[in-house]
């Protein structure tokens, strides 16, 4: 169970970042997750008629997950999922393991790094409104969603702290894991712990031994979410020793075109290939297939390959073996290292041949 | 850690078989040349350059209309010229065709507009990009390729840049807005 939402929790928070760039994978992915839906859901109306009424609850609450894909409806899946997952823990329903499902705890992860108590509110109250919605529901076979006004205000509320939240979430878990160790020096300081909106912002999201600072007040938590980085950027109390947050790298950079001479001139890697404009993930920032220092996508690398394998940076042929460079890990966290290698499955198959090769030599 | 690979291989073998169906090879292609061909845009309209500028038609973002002004102190200074762009499915992989809509008096651009660039045919490069294409065809105007001139008028005519801005002021339109 454990390792299981480890390994699920990668894909859909890479996917939701508010990256333009990942937009099609994004709707991709809510695509892929609709098919899920639509799948499980005509298991469970198979099998609808003999089982308990946990199992009704989880129909309930696929049913009413609106058919348009695209992110509202996937946040809102995620959410679903996240909710039934808590409900799992408590009724303990009998059913077919969830590990095939990508989206079991992605946001349950998020909330409860970013928003600490608040999570655990949003258990318990869903789990209430969910017992609520099977009990005014007479049979389970109605598709019409029986949504209460309470629980869609709570969705609404949800959505936009998770908006909030997983918009910055790459910088919060490498903020979280170099506040981790500066906690202690940093934790004593007055200053920190004013009484500011700010800084009780800070220490309430960071969840970090105030478990219990504001308990049952998840309605209550500040709405803006632009705050709900662990430090922002221009914060005078921000600690020296944090890093620097890697975020703007995955943004496309926008001198790209400009920059006096070629591109591949920078000695800086780029964010995004300058061939396809994809970003470049882990593999690719590390991959470096001429002496030129020409760096562009394994997907972008193969198909010069295939045809006339001359390095658009220097137009000299490409050498067999390619350079590999010491790869540089911007965040640092395994979190941020595994996002990305795992955002490479929904790339394209020739990244993993790519993969392979390298894995081989 | 091997536990985590375990996951993200099963991960993929879910996805795999239903990716392929949303995403045939083809439909990626053009979605490839999309998605450089806006981000060119992007960045062609934040730079600024001065004397160059490109715009997709209405219809069909692989098809282009650029202008290039020609440079001070040339004897194409005070000119515009309209060119159009053409790309194919494969750019940037293969070069777009890139032609002359307004007439223009030079040794390397014959009479239907078409340009003798090295960069446009066998030295293209797919790290090339409208702007450094534009930006090529605004500094081949003042330093023409005499040695293979499509326009054997033009070519004798340069030495002699007096009686070659008269050329290119006599034959110049002012292009129709």
């Amino acid at each position: 169970m454990v390792s299981d939402s480890v390994a699920a929790v990668p894909i859909p928070s890479a996917a939701n970042t508010k990256n333009p760039g990942k937009k099609k994978r994004t709707n991709r992915s809510a695509k892929l997750k609709q098919y899920k839906i639509d799948a499980r859901r005509e298991q469970w109306l198979n099998k609808g008629a003999v089982k308990n009424k946990g199992c009704k609850d989880g129909m309930d609450d696929d049913v009413h997950v609106p058919p348009s894909s695209g992110k509202h409806a996937k946040q809102e899946l995620e959410k679903l999922e996240t909710r039934r997952r808590g409900e799992e823990d408590d009724v303990l329903i009998h059913q077919e393991s969830d590990s095939e499902s990508p989206s079991n705890s992605p946001v349950s992860a998020n909330s409860s790094v970013l928003c600490g108590n608040d999570s655990g509110t949003n258990f318990t109250g869903s789990s209430s409104s969910g017992g609520s919605t099977s009990s005014s529901s007479s049979s389970g076979g109605c598709c019409s969603g029986n949504i209460t006004e309470e629980e869609e205000d709570e969705d609404e509320e949800v959505e936009e702290e998770d908006d909030g939240c997983l918009d910055d979430w790459e910088a919060v878990a490498d903020a979280l894991a170099a506040d981790e160790k500066h906690q202690n020096s940093s934790h004593n300081e007055p200053a920190v712990e004013t009484d500011s909106s700010q800084s009780r912002e800070v220490t309430g999201g960071s969840g970090l031994g105030h478990p219990n600072s504001k308990p049952g007040s998840g309605g209550m938590v500040p709405r803006g979410s632009a705050n709900a980085r662990a430090w922002r950027a221009d914060d005078a109390f921000r600690p020296q020793t944090l890093p620097n947050l890697s975020k703007q790298h995955s943004m496309p950079n926008p001198d790209r075109f400009f920059g006096g001479g070629g591109p591949w001139c920078r000695t800086s890697v780029p964010s995004n290939c300058p061939i396809c404009c994809e970003d470049l993930d882990l593999t690719d920032t590390s991959f470096l297939p001429c002496n030129c220092g020409f760096r562009l996508c394994l997907f972008c690398h193969k198909r010069i390959l295939e045809q006339d394998a001359r390095c658009p940076g220097c137009r000299k042929q490409y050498e067999c073996e390619p350079i590999e460079t010491e790869a540089s890990v911007h965040g640092g966290s395994l979190t941020l290292r595994l996002a990305r290698s795992v955002s490479m499955i929904e790339r394209n198959q020739y990244t993993f041949v790519s993969i392979n090769v390298k894995a081989g030599q | 850690m091997a536990n985590i690979n375990v996951h993200v291989e099963t991960g993929q073998d879910n996805i795999a078989p239903s990716m392929q169906p949303l995403a045939p090879p083809k439909s990626v292609d053009s979605q490839s040349v999309l998605r450089r061909l806006q981000s060119e845009l992007m960045a062609l309209m934040m730079s600024g350059d001065s004397g160059i500028s490109a715009f997709p038609e209405e219809d069909n973002i692989l098809c282009w209309k650029g202008t290039i002004t020609g440079s001070k102190d040339t004897v194409f200074e005070g000119t515009e010229y309209k060119l159009s762009l053409i790309f194919p499915n494969e750019y940037p992989f293969k070069a777009p065709k890139v032609k002359f809509d307004t007439t223009c008096f030079h040794p390397n651009v014959d009479m239907h507009g078409n340009i003798c660039l090295d960069i446009l045919q066998d030295k293209w490069s797919s790290a090339y990009d409208v702007r450094t294409i534009l930006l090529s065809i605004q500094s081949l105007l003042g330093e023409p390729n005499i040695s293979s001139p499509l326009n054997q008028q033009a070519a004798q005519l340069w030495n002699n840049q007096e009686e070659y801005r008269k050329m290119v002021e006599k034959l110049y339109k002012f292009p129709a807005a």
